[in-house]
């Protein structure tokens, strides 16, 4: 079977930056991918042109066998590819079920169908009790939750995260690491960006490290902790040396 | 919590109902032509701030030329009357579908513009074509348009003896305009435009057509607004370039809503209604004699209730509720 995801010789440049060059990875379907790297690896410029918000200068991204590298991001969407953003982008003067219905819209044109839908997912979200709360009143983990919850609405194949562990306590982020193996089991395949590893590799079947705009590792958890060009990579040459 | 949803649509549509019966009453009790002037203008603008409401207070696209559709509404229902002999109910029809026509036109190169240089955009293109219609010969340039009276008919829209046959037309255009932002308002339509509102890009990744929305919003909009402006050219039976698309009628579209509560259903209802008898009433009572008194006044009533309330005031019924809600 074909990969769900597959970028070929993905290369994006910024006037004279090169923020990824020949990126080529895949996804499978049913996976949970960790896409790492440290600071300015190109993972948020990969994922955005995963997500279509921008068009690479170079090579093709495919989706479940399709050619969707000029697609249009809404487009990508209703195919089946959902996100979430680094930066929380709620729908801050509506309510957390109305930020969900937003999503749930994608698959239905019956309001009535949308709105069970949303309260569906935002029970699995574990969000139900603050339903009519406006977005605004979260607080961040549970803006962190309504991302998910949003992204996951839209019924998506492949589901984006970017970010979405950073920058919680340890038990907000335990629950957002439960709800994105609840995710997987219900068949949703898991592309998730992370800064932090120990909080991913847990999580992930398999990791691909990004070090300035190419890929420089690709395996398992285990393998990739243990590699002296990750390490090198996040900490520098020094700690490399006899690893 | 669905059926408290499903109730709270019921009740708003049930109070509207009630709200425009007792406003069909009223005429019955006030009898003076000044005031009932007064409450057909006031019936309009709410039509017209409902309609402008949906672009700029929904879709969050802040239009400052409305002045426009308001303007080629009157015109094509009055020039069609006057040089074709078109009843005005299709000129009303005519000029809503241009003006929507015209919206999507302006909107496919303006919606690529963002927050301040889309205000301004809209602004310049009213402008223009004002300066458009002051000097197009054959719609009567600066002279404007001079509508014939003819005998009382609702056939023809014009009554010379009573106020009371526009005040119940201006009475239905504010209802069928309310009724659509509250329909609006609970369909895939009313939730892309908040989206789009709230944050373009978290639209467009949950499948929004963030282009299409605003392109949608407009068009209703802008055929809503005509329909207002076609009405106002029966009822004033003479329009010209400065009176029907000058820049103070983009402001009057806007100021009820935003007064009111922009980007809510009752917004800019609460707002005509406030706003449209403090604009005449301050004009005849301390307008005339020192220049622009009036205007002062008027300036520093909105400014002193926008100051108390700057959400609108609508907030003032929402907070009342969630006291008394548990």
């Amino acid at each position: 079977m074909t990969a769900l995801l597959e970028t070929r010789g993905v290369t994006q440049r910024f006037s004279g930056l090169v923020a990824n060059s020949d990126v080529s990875i895949s996804v499978g379907r049913g996976e949970i991918v960790g896409l790492i790297g440290p600071n300015g690896a190109g993972k948020s410029t990969m994922f955005n042109l995963i997500a279509g918000v921008m068009r690479p200068t170079e090579g093709s991204i495919w989706f479940d066998g399709e050619d969707v590298t000029r697609m249009p991001a809404a487009e990508r969407c209703q195919r089946g590819i959902g996100r979430t953003f680094q930066v929380v982008k709620s729908f801050e003067t509506m309510s957390v079920i109305d930020n969900v219905i937003v999503g749930a819209l994608v698959r239905t044109t019956t309001m009535r169908e949308a709105r069970r839908k949303a309260h569906e997912v935002l029970e699995f979200a574990g969000l139900a009790a603050r339903a009519d709360v406006l977005a605004s009143q979260l607080i961040p983990s549970e803006k962190r939750r309504l991302e998910v919850a949003r992204a996951l609405a839209t019924q998506p194949k492949l589901l984006l995260l970017d970010e979405v562990l950073t920058g919680l306590t340890p038990i907000e982020a335990q629950t957002g690491v439960d709800l994105v193996r609840r995710v997987r089991e219900t068949g949703v395949t898991v592309l998730m960006v992370e800064h932090v590893m120990e909080i991913v590799m847990p999580l992930v079947d398999r990791a691909i490290v990004l070090d300035l705009g190419k890929v420089l590792v690709e395996g398992s958890p285990k393998d990739v902790v243990r590699n002296p060009k990750v390490i090198t990579a996040y900490l520098g040459d020094r700690h490399a040396v006899g690893a | 919590m669905d059926k408290n949803f499903a109730a709270r649509r019921r009740r708003e549509l049930m109070i509207a109902g009630c709200l425009a019966a007792v406003a069909a009453l009223v005429p019955l009790f006030v009898k003076d032509v000044y005031v009932q002037n007064i409450m057909v203008l006031t019936l309009m603008y709410a039509a017209l701030s409902q309609s402008w409401n949906i672009l700029s207070g929904y879709c969050g696209q802040i239009s400052l030329g409305h002045a426009l559709y308001f303007g080629l509404g009157a015109y094509a229902t009055a020039l069609l009357f006057t040089k074709f002999g078109v009843l005005p109910w299709f000129g009303m029809l005519s000029g809503g579908l241009i003006s929507a026509l015209i919206a999507m036109a302006l909107g496919y190169p303006c919606f690529r513009l963002r927050g301040h240089y889309f205000v301004i955009a809209t602004i310049v293109i009213a402008e223009i074509a004002l300066l458009l219609f002051q000097n197009w010969n054959w719609a009567g340039a600066a002279l404007g348009i001079d509508i014939p009276v003819r005998r009382d008919s609702w056939l023809t829209f014009q009554f010379t003896r009573s106020k009371l046959p526009y005040f119940y037309f201006a009475l239905v255009l504010a209802a069928i305009a309310w009724f659509v932002t509250w329909w609006l308002e609970d369909s895939k339509w009313g939730y892309w435009w908040r989206a789009v509102k709230d944050n373009p890009d978290a639209a467009e990744s949950l499948g929004v057509v963030v282009f299409n929305s605003k392109m949608g919003a407009a068009a209703v909009s802008a055929f809503l607004t005509a329909v207002g402006g076609g009405f106002y050219a029966q009822f004033v039976s003479y329009i010209d370039p400065e009176s029907v698309m000058g820049f103070q009628f983009s402001l009057l579209m806007a100021l009820p809503a935003v007064l009111g509560g922009i980007g809510t259903l009752w917004g800019p209802m609460l707002g005509a209604v406030i706003l449209i008898p403090l604009t005449e009433l301050t004009r005849s009572f301390i307008g005339g004699s020192g220049r622009g008194v009036d205007l002062i006044v008027y300036g520093t009533l909105i400014v002193l209730i926008s100051l108390a309330q700057p959400q609108g005031l609508i907030e003032l019924f929402s907070r009342r509720r969630k006291a008394v809600a548990p």
